[in-house]
């Protein structure tokens, strides 16, 4: 065996929440076998975005808030590969906002996983999107990604979970991977994760998360019902958490990789780009020409 | 009166005398016969300007002449003027036809085209003397003895059933008054509607032969000028646009993603139309942002990409091509530059954005910027330029303008046999297994690391934009950080042997140079020949590669020459800064233009004549 770059221990503060969901990670992705080498990790510019230096397969450190694109790169020129990207809240819904709203739009099939702190950690605290009011001063009300995910049509795997709660996270994590691996599309996970050091939440959020199945009736298939119970355990002061939307198989669209590479084995990275196997058909384009 | 107003840089082109006097249409005898119509002069040099509001078809007109006159054997070359300064939507377009090689605008037009009357007053300015204008009856009140008003849009409307046949009306009047050939010049309304089913086909075919009937019918059945063929028959019409769209398929290129961007949407629209029957994959990006982030995916994946833009697209993209050189992924980026800062003028032409490709990033990071001068160049150097991104594993830039983008040339179909592709050293899983060990940014003596492409077993590892070891671990080891600058950096040097060498026209012995990048090559290689007429050598250096400078030839060059003008399209002369910071050389001159049309030949030759060749 070749050796390659071994995983480092994770540099995170101790207790961060991030812990619980590099393990969920790493546990989703044991318990289905993805080979490593099909295993792609993109993270995002944060504390969470390091966590692709904790694991083993292959890993891209992106730039602030750009890892979407990337990871969309990626999963179109080789649709083989199971693409995973993790940032935090700031990477993903402040400077990063633009690729978030047009990921779930285009649909590709990747895992996107934000580490939700309702802070910058890396930056040392200061207030993410997602921040309270009143937290350090800050008067903006909070943004919430799961009922804009829920508003942008084409959205069609919407879960939260709590690195609180890591047998929850996994399930979830398992879920949208799944769901990646049989190019459904783009698959969103938002996991509760504190950051101990500059905004502990984690006695908090562990009063406040409310699963959606404790919902009598709830029904995951239902994108009304689910926006409008999300917005009733808001409104009683908790979050929502669980598999909060996953769209019915007759109305999922198809995802965008699936619509442009219909054949997993032709695409843009591994198809022969040799001369020798083309020159008949680029001689045909150039003679075209007039 | 100057066929474009100056003032184009410091050096006053204003100071030129008048046109020279090969500009003048009619035959000094013709001038005697009074009312019988003078012999029909032969050109072998042709312009013809249409101009109209925007959506007249004016582009149309001049495409049915360019194909025309490429199947006649002549050089086309056509230019699209909008003219900022000029309120409404004016719009023009010309096509210009020589049995002589030629790659830009020509000075005068021979013959204009106007649908209005606004087109009639300003083609009249751009007109040589004795030139010919063909107008559209009611529209034009413009009046002169070589002014023919013809019914065009009226007879398109009551004859066609739509006023917009008016421009292939037009065309057929051209036909007759230019003396071409009938045959060939319906032949040319085949090609380009026959594809495009329903009437179009039919309808254009009718209005052209409308068009002949009327010029016969009121201007009379002799041409009133002629155009000889040329030899160039089996030449091909296109932009630098569509040239690197191709150079990018053949090159292997299989992933594109963009923003829609004048002048370089283009190359993506051409794109939209090859990729997808290669394995190939185009996205419309969100913004600028992530056209380059999608684009270093693909290429971190394995795939070769690109990404088009222009200046503020570019902008956009700065963060991103730096990113691509700290994480070492292979990625084309090219810029067809158009007049900036901001939204500047979108549709015009300029060259300024030189400085802002060769150093704009924070931090330092190696890259190469490749500017071909016309279409086939631009075919190859888009290929040389995948090669090299994935070779080096670094950013390129393919430097073009928007008069190279958008300004359709002839010349010889693109030659694949000079074709190669090379991946350098990236890794197959055969390759790993051989490896006792992997490491993303091994040092190597050439500065290149193995690389290994997601999906590749035995090739896991860490690719980032943080500085990292050779394992791709973050790092800010001090002892580290010096050998992994010098690693990237010093493939600037390295790579020199492999980067496009410039290109040499002219005398070898002259001691007059230019030096020249992008659509310059046009006009510089045209006032090289007026010069060589009026017994002036000069030699021309086309650059091709940008950056690093190419500071060996350029000094050789120098070293061979007397003076040195550096022709570009910028206030501030940005070229000439480039290559002064290496080579402090008091022979380099510079002659500028900015007012966003492209150099016309005589521009230049008036510059180097108003100064003597002398430094
Ligand atoms: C373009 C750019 N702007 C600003 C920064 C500085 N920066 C680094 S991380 C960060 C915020 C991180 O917050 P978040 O994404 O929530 O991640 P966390 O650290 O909380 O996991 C900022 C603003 C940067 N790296 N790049
Ligand atoms: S600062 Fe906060 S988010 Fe960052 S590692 Fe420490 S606890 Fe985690
Ligand atoms: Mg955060």
């Amino acid at each position: 065996m070749t050796e390659h770059v071994k995983p480092v221990p994770p540099t995170w503060c101790p207790g961060c929440g991030d812990f619980g969901v590099l393990a969920s990670i790493k546990k989703s992705l044991s318990d289905l076998k993805v080979p490593l080498e099909e295993t792609v990790l993109i993270g995002g510019i944060g504390c969470s975005g390091g966590i692709h230096n904790f694991m083993d397969g292959y890993g891209f450190h992106s730039l602030h808030g750009r890892l979407l694109a990337n990871a969309v790169g990626v999963k179109l020129a080789n649709p083989k590969l199971t693409v995973i990207a993790a940032g935090g809240d700031g990477d993903g819904y402040a400077i990063g906002m633009g690729h978030f709203i047009h990921a779930l739009k285009k649909n590709v099939s990747l895992v996107y996983v934000v580490m939700m702190n309702e802070t910058y950690g890396l930056t040392k605290g200061q207030a993410s999107p997602t921040a309270p009011v009143g937290y350090r001063g800050n008067v903006e009300s909070p943004f919430d990604a799961v009922l804009t995910a829920l508003s942008i049509p084409s959205a069609s795997f919407i879960a939260r979970g709590f690195s609180g709660d890591p047998k929850g996270a996994a399930q979830l994590l398992t879920e949208a991977l799944k769901f990646n691996r049989e190019r459904k599309g783009f698959a969103f996970v938002e996991m509760l994760s504190p950051c101990v050091t500059y905004n502990d939440t984690y006695k908090l959020w562990r009063e406040k998360v409310q699963n959606v199945t404790s919902v009598a009736g709830y029904d995951a298939a239902d994108r009304s019902r689910a926006f409008s119970t999300c917005l009733e355990i808001m409104e009683a002061g908790r979050i929502p958490i669980g598999m909060i939307y996953r769209a019915p198989e007759d109305r999922r669209l198809p995802s965008l990789d699936q619509t442009v590479l219909p054949t997993l084995e032709k695409a843009p990275a591994t198809t022969d780009i040799s001369l020798a196997t083309n020159l008949p058909r680029y001689q045909k384009l150039v003679d075209a020409l007039t | 009166m100057p066929r474009r107003e100056g003032p184009f840089t410091d050096l006053a082109f204003l100071a030129m005398a008048t046109t020279p006097e090969a500009h003048t249409l009619v035959p000094a005898s013709g001038e005697q016969l009074g009312s019988s119509r003078p012999a029909a002069p032969v050109l072998h040099d042709v312009s013809v300007m249409i101009g109209g509001q925007g959506g007249d078809g004016t582009l149309t007109v001049s495409d049915l002449l360019a194909h025309y006159f490429r199947t006649r054997g002549l050089y086309v070359y056509t230019s699209r003027n909008v003219l900022s300064r000029i309120r409404g939507g004016h719009a023009d377009a010309s096509m210009r036809a020589s049995v002589e090689p030629t790659w830009s605008q020509k000075w005068k037009e021979d013959l204009v085209v106007a649908f209005d009357d606004e087109a009639a007053r300003i083609g009249q300015n751009h007109l040589v003397s004795g030139g010919i204008l063909l107008g559209d009856q009611g529209q034009v009140k413009v009046s002169g003895e070589r002014v023919h008003v013809l019914p065009l849009s009226v007879t398109a409307a009551s004859k066609v059933g739509n006023g917009l046949f008016k421009n292939t009306v037009a065309y057929g009047a051209l036909s007759l008054i230019m003396g071409l050939d009938a045959a060939s010049a319906r032949a040319v309304i085949s090609a380009r509607f026959g594809r495009r089913g329903g009437d179009a086909l039919e309808r254009n075919l009718k209005a052209f032969d409308l068009g002949r009937q009327l010029a016969l019918d009121q201007i009379g059945k002799d041409p009133l000028l002629t155009v000889e063929d040329g030899a160039a028959k089996d030449h091909i019409l296109t932009t630098g646009n569509q040239a690197c769209a191709l150079g990018f398929v053949v090159g292997g290129g299989r992933f594109f993603a963009g923003y829609p961007i004048t002048p370089a949407t283009p190359i993506m629209e051409a794109l939209q139309r090859y990729l997808p029957q290669f394995d190939g994959v185009v996205r419309q990006a969100e913004d600028e942002l992530a056209a380059i982030n999608m684009t270093m995916g693909a290429a971190y994946a394995g795939a070769r990409a690109m990404t088009a833009t222009s200046g503020p697209g570019l902008s956009l993209m700065t963060e991103g091509i730096g990113h691509a050189g700290e994480a070492e992924i292979p990625i084309v980026v090219v810029d067809c530059q158009r007049v900036g800062p901001s939204t500047g003028e979108p549709t015009r032409h300029e060259q300024s954005d030189l400085l802002h490709v060769v150093f704009s990033s924070h931090g330092e990071f190696p890259r190469f910027v490749l500017a071909p001068g016309d279409a086939q160049d631009t075919f190859d150097l888009t290929v040389t330029a995948l090669n090299l991104a994935e070779k080096w594993q670094l950013p390129v830039i393919l430097l073009l303008d928007q008069a190279l983008s958008e300004n359709a040339q002839t010349g010889p179909r693109f030659d694949l046999s000079r074709v190669r592709i090379d991946r350098g050293k990236l890794l197959t899983a055969r390759d790993i297994e051989g490896m006792a060990v992997y490491k993303r940014y091994e040092f190597t003596p050439d500065g290149i690391s193995p690389r290994a492409v997601p999906g590749t077993p035995g090739g896991e590892g860490q690719t980032t934009g943080n500085e990292h070891d050779e394992w791709g671990h973050v790092s800010v080891n001090r002892e580290n950080r010096r050998k992994m600058m010098a690693k990237r950096m010093g493939r600037l040097e390295l790579a020199r042997p492999d980067l496009p060498p410039p290109r040499f026209f002219g005398d070898e012995k002259a001691r007059i140079g230019l030096i020249g990048f992008g659509s310059t090559y046009g006009p510089i290689r045209e006032a090289q020949r007026l010069l060589k007429k009026e017994g002036v050598a000069t030699r021309f250096y086309q650059a091709r590669t940008l950056w690093p400078v190419p500071v060996d030839s350029l000094q050789a060059f120098l070293e061979s020459v007397d003076v040195a003008y550096v022709v570009e399209h910028n206030y501030m002369g940005q070229l000439k800064m480039l290559i002064q910071q290496y080579l402090p050389s008091p022979k380099l001159r510079s002659i500028r233009k900015y007012d966003g049309d492209s150099f016309f030949a005589e521009e230049i030759v008036g510059e180097v004549r108003r100064s003597g060749g002398t430094p």
